[in-house]
């Protein structure tokens, strides 16, 4: 179990965000510890991650979807030796097809993100806890029609 | 965290800010960006202990993971604030979906404070005017 430092976790943050634009859907989800749980930016109940994974994965990483994001300075507390918490504000936009075959875009620019990360036995840093949230209110854009994914 | 609601609720007179790490971290309800949590305290103290805001909170289960000296409370809130502005005019507004991350950790001295607290809404608060 070895210690923790702000830049290995900053660097998990950047991967973590690589990982959602590439559509990386394995790497991604092992992001998450399995009894990781979430507050999804536009949810207003808590939920397992593993949840999470599963819409997030329907409805943004089909191949008509596309996901850009900017990063604010990633703030890093480091509370334990095998416990950091990062903190960040960021700039998102989504571009994907709903079921009923509309296309729409979501602009958030003033997204805010807590995510808690803990070493697990492998030694790995996993998010066992995460809190996404806008600081305004966003409505989705919608565009001209595209094929469905 | 019923401690963190009394004060806010004007329910108890002990200090917010001394329930704060003095590194705390916060994300307040409609902040851009994050800021010290004993500096988001006493602003959120000083809006509150002007007199004119009334405010209750309903909290819904705690859902808590502990860590080691570490504990991570998430829940889900609602939180009502009423204001009488100089004219005898109110404003109510009505937070539904709050939801709260507070992140708490053991001082040197064993008191629990918190290090971490995210604060947000899943929609905008429902605000209702009344003239005087």
């Amino acid at each position: 179990m070895g210690t923790t430092s702000a830049e290995e976790v900053r660097a998990l943050v950047e991967k973590f965000w690589g990982f959602f634009i590439r559509k990386s859907k394995s790497e991604f989800d092992e992001m998450y510890s399995p009894s990781a749980t979430v507050f999804a930016a536009d949810a207003r109940r808590g939920e397992p991650a593993r949840l999470m994974l599963v819409r997030r994965a329907r409805e943004l990483f089909g191949p008509a979807s596309a996901v850009g994001a900017k990063l604010d300075a990633i703030d890093v507390q480091i509370l334990r030796g095998d416990l950091a918490v990062a903190s960040y504000a960021f700039h998102f936009n989504v571009t994907r097809n709903l079921p009923n075959g509309k296309r729409v875009s979501v602009d958030v620019p003033f997204g805010r993100a807590t995510q808690v990360f803990q070493r697990d036995a492998n030694g790995n840093l996993r998010i066992i806890h995460e809190h996404m949230s806008s600081a305004a209110p966003v409505s989705p854009k919608e565009l001209p029609a595209a094929g469905r994914d | 965290m019923q401690k963190f609601w009394d004060i806010l609720c004007g329910r108890s007179n002990e200090r917010l800010e001394d329930l704060y790490s003095a590194s705390a971290i916060v994300f307040t309800g409609k902040a851009k960006r994050s800021e010290r949590g004993a500096l988001a305290a006493v602003r959120r103290m000083r809006q509150f202990a002007a007199g004119e805001w009334t405010t209750t909170a309903e909290l819904d289960p705690i859902e808590v993971q502990i860590a080691g000296d570490v504990a991570i409370a998430s829940y889900t809130y609602r939180f009502h604030s009423s204001k009488t502005g100089k004219d005898g005019s109110r404003e109510h507004r009505n937070t539904l979906f709050g939801r709260s991350t507070q992140i708490f950790q053991r001082d040197e001295r064993g008191a629990l404070r918190i290090v971490h607290e995210h604060l947000s809404s899943a929609a905008p608060p429902a605000v209702e005017k009344a003239k005087g």
